[in-house]
């Protein structure tokens, strides 16, 4: 085992699958004589040479697009999005080539790519540097969507979307980049996470919350507090949010009876609502309180930071909702 | 036709539009060369000592001649569209020092009410068109711009809209500059070529010699020049205006000129690393603010005690700004979900 931060797990893995397949490959801006805006990528050009490790124009289109036709033709590539927000320019590239290119090949040609980068808030990064529009992809068939807590998590994850033959999006919570801490299992052990599998971080009886990304850690902190009052949350980090791990989610309902949803993007259309609209429609019965969600207001990231903290969900929250579904 | 010029002998204007200027103007663009330095080495001071506590400062030292330059000539009813690099060009337009501040510092009464950060900002009203993060995305809304005041029949008024020879890279520069010399707009493109986009340097964002062959392939004139040299730049930016007011179409100036810092305050060590050192020292040479005091000099117009360094006035406005800004109130939290509609519905504003 390796004692990793949450950033240095994602490097890793990206390194070890560069190692493992000669076919994976990077672009991004910035990515090689930099080593990339957050340093993920520092050291792959001198180690892998520029042919792998492509600094690109300030073109996400293109980008994406490389990471396309190259898989196309048999390559994996990995696109860097400075911050995940811009990947709004290539938007075109994931939803509508990416994403609809097996079926549109008759089943015969997947593309395997990541387009991985930055997202969230809670750092001042204002409208362009700290969003969180999961729900984007979510609602794109064709594309899967990630997005890890822990380190152990993002590098068995990374490792499972850079083999997954389908269009991945991987969030990396730059909120967590160098906050969280933890080990992973040493290269030998070929660990992976694989996709559309969920994870409980904690076990608890009274109420069952359901999250991801930097949320599962908020989530873990309200779940201590209310440990103290008596009222035990069970934890569920998603990890995959596309495809969603439905079972896991209702065989803790089965025990708690009581949802709680908490994700950092606006409330409106995110993926608690989806997961909210699955329980009423299919599982209902198993419910003895109105399902709740924790999210973020349905506004933009603002930059000062009373504002911020107003729009963007809070442990406060967390703990709120908590308590008055536990009184239900 | 397309005229592309490259360099410093070819870009220099025939028409010598400087020799109109006059003793005050001189005194005036002077002072505004200074005060574009002082507003950046004020903001990384202050975000040093730790009184600017969120944001990134970018810089536009060793700029300032292009800031300067293709203001100056504008006339009431044009519109700029700066970028994070040009914070200058906000106040030379008619913003005052403080409201730009109380941006920097996200207040209330800051032009975004603390939503946005650092350029993101705007007043139509003073003909400043506002930007995002998405570079390049100005050029195609530049065209929206000046359709409009089309519309409105004022055909020789101008938007003169910045970018970095990066953002050149994007597909709405190509999309905006493509439509707007389709429908020969009086849209005026300022490539801040600093050499750099980040840590990529310019030969890894344009495959040309010069940005301004991009220009070619539009069918629109070109220049590439001296963007430390103020009268060049000036020069340029006059012909350039009168070929856009003409109806002419648009202009792309290449203004060649350094990025002196990191690419923002939080990139000095590595920009250390990324740039060498002999040519961070080369273009130190070429500062655009002594090349401009020594310009004056040389006019007889001047005594070197008419052109202090840096003028005492500059550095006092923009020091009492810093103050009144930090003085002020932060927004309500509860305002960070007003301005996500407008309901006053039908109503043109
Ligand atoms: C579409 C998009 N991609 C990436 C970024 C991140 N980014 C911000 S500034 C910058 C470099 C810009 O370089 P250039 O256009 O040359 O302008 P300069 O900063 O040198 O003035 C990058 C890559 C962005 N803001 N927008
Ligand atoms: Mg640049």
């Amino acid at each position: 085992m390796r004692e990793v931060t949450f950033l240095e797990a994602i490097r890793l893995a990206m390194w070890e699958e560069m190692e493992r397949d000669p076919n994976v490959f990077m672009i991004g801006e910035d990515i090689g004589r930099m080593g990339g805006a957050f340093g993920v990528t520092a050291g792959f050009m001198e180690h892998f040479g520029a042919d792998r490790v492509i600094d690109a124009p300030i073109s996400e289109t293109a980008i994406i697009a490389v990471c396309v036709g190259a898989a196309a033709t048999g390559k994996r590539g990995i696109a860097e999005m400075q911050f995940i927000d811009f990947i709004s320019y290539g938007f075109d590239q994931v939803v509508n080539v990416a994403g609809t290119f097996l079926y549109r090949s008759g089943g015969k040609t997947p593309i395997p790519i990541v387009v991985r980068g930055p997202s969230g808030g809670y750092v001042g990064g204002s409208l362009y540097h700290s969003q969180q529009f999961e729900a984007w992809f979510f609602h794109t068939p064709g594309v899967k969507v990630v997005q890890p807590a822990f380190p152990d998590d993002a590098y068995g994850l990374m490792k499972a979307s850079i083999r997954d033959n389908n269009p991945v999006v991987f969030y990396e919570h730059k909120y967590l980049y160098r906050r969280v801490k933890g080990a992973i299992p040493d290269p030998s052990e070929d660990y992976i996470v694989k996709l559309g599998e969920a994870r409980v971080r904690r076990y608890g009886d009274d109420i069952t919350v359901v999250t991801y990304g930097a949320m599962v850690h908020f989530a873990l902190e309200a779940a201590q507090r209310l440990e103290k009052e008596g009222v035990s949350l069970e934890v569920i980090d998603l990890r995959t949010v596309k495809p969603l791990d439905m079972e896991t989610i209702l065989k803790s309902l089965e025990k708690t009876s009581k949802l709680l949803i908490v994700y950092e993007a606006p409330k409106t259309g995110g993926v608690g609502a989806e997961i909210a609209a699955r329980i009423a429609e299919h599982s209902f019965e198993l419910l003895d309180a109105p399902i709740k969600r924790v999210a973020a207001k349905d506004a933009f990231v603002p930059f000062a930071e009373p504002l911020e903290k107003f729009v963007l969900p809070s442990v406060d929250d967390i703990v709120f909702a908590a308590r008055e579904l536990a009184a239900y | 036709m397309s005229r592309v010029r490259t360099g410093r002998k070819n870009g220099r204007q025939a028409v010598a539009y400087h020799e109109r200027l006059t003793k005050s103007d001189l005194q005036k663009i002077y002072r505004n060369l200074w005060f574009a330095r002082v507003f950046d080495e004020a903001l990384y001071d202050a975000k040093k000592k730790g009184r600017l506590r969120r944001g990134n400062v970018y810089g536009s030292r060793g700029q300032e001649a292009i800031i300067v330059g293709t203001t100056y000539p504008l006339e009431d009813g044009d519109f700029v569209s700066p970028i994070h690099r040009d914070m200058p060009v906000f106040i030379l337009r008619g913003m005052t020092t403080e409201e730009v501040m109380c941006q920097v510092w996200g207040k209330a009464e800051a032009p975004t009410r603390g939503k946005d950060s650092w350029s993101h900002m705007g007043d139509i009203s003073k003909g400043i068109v506002h930007s995002t993060s998405m570079l390049g995305s100005t050029i195609a809304v530049a065209c929206g711009v000046l359709w409009s005041l089309r519309l409105d029949g004022k055909r020789d008024r101008v938007l003169v809209a910045y970018t970095g020879e990066g953002a050149t890279a994007t597909g709405p520069f190509h999309e905006g500059l493509n439509f707007a010399a389709v429908h020969k707009l009086p849209l005026i493109v300022v490539v801040e070529n600093n050499q750099y986009a980040y840590s990529t340097p310019v030969e890894l964002e344009v495959p040309t010699k010069t940005v301004a062959e991009r220009a070619k392939g539009y069918g629109i004139p070109g220049y590439s020049i001296d963007g430390n040299d103020f009268i060049e730049v000036y020069n340029t930016m006059c012909a350039a205006l009168e070929h856009a007011r003409a109806g002419k179409g648009p202009v792309l100036i290449e203004c060649v000129t350094y990025r002196l810092q990191g690419h923002a305050d939080h990139d000095e060590t590595r920009a250390r690393q990324y740039r060498p050192v002999e040519e961070i020292e080369m273009w130190e040479k070429r500062d655009p603010l002594p090349r401009f005091r020594q310009y004056l000099l040389s006019t007889g117009q001047f005594t070197e005690s008419e052109l202090p360094e840096p003028p005492p006035d500059v550095v006092e406005e923009i020091q009492r700004a810093i103050e009144y800004a930090i003085s002020r109130p932060d927004p309500e939290p509860h305002t960070a979900l007003e301005d996500i509609y407008d309901e006053s519905a039908g109503v043109s504003k």
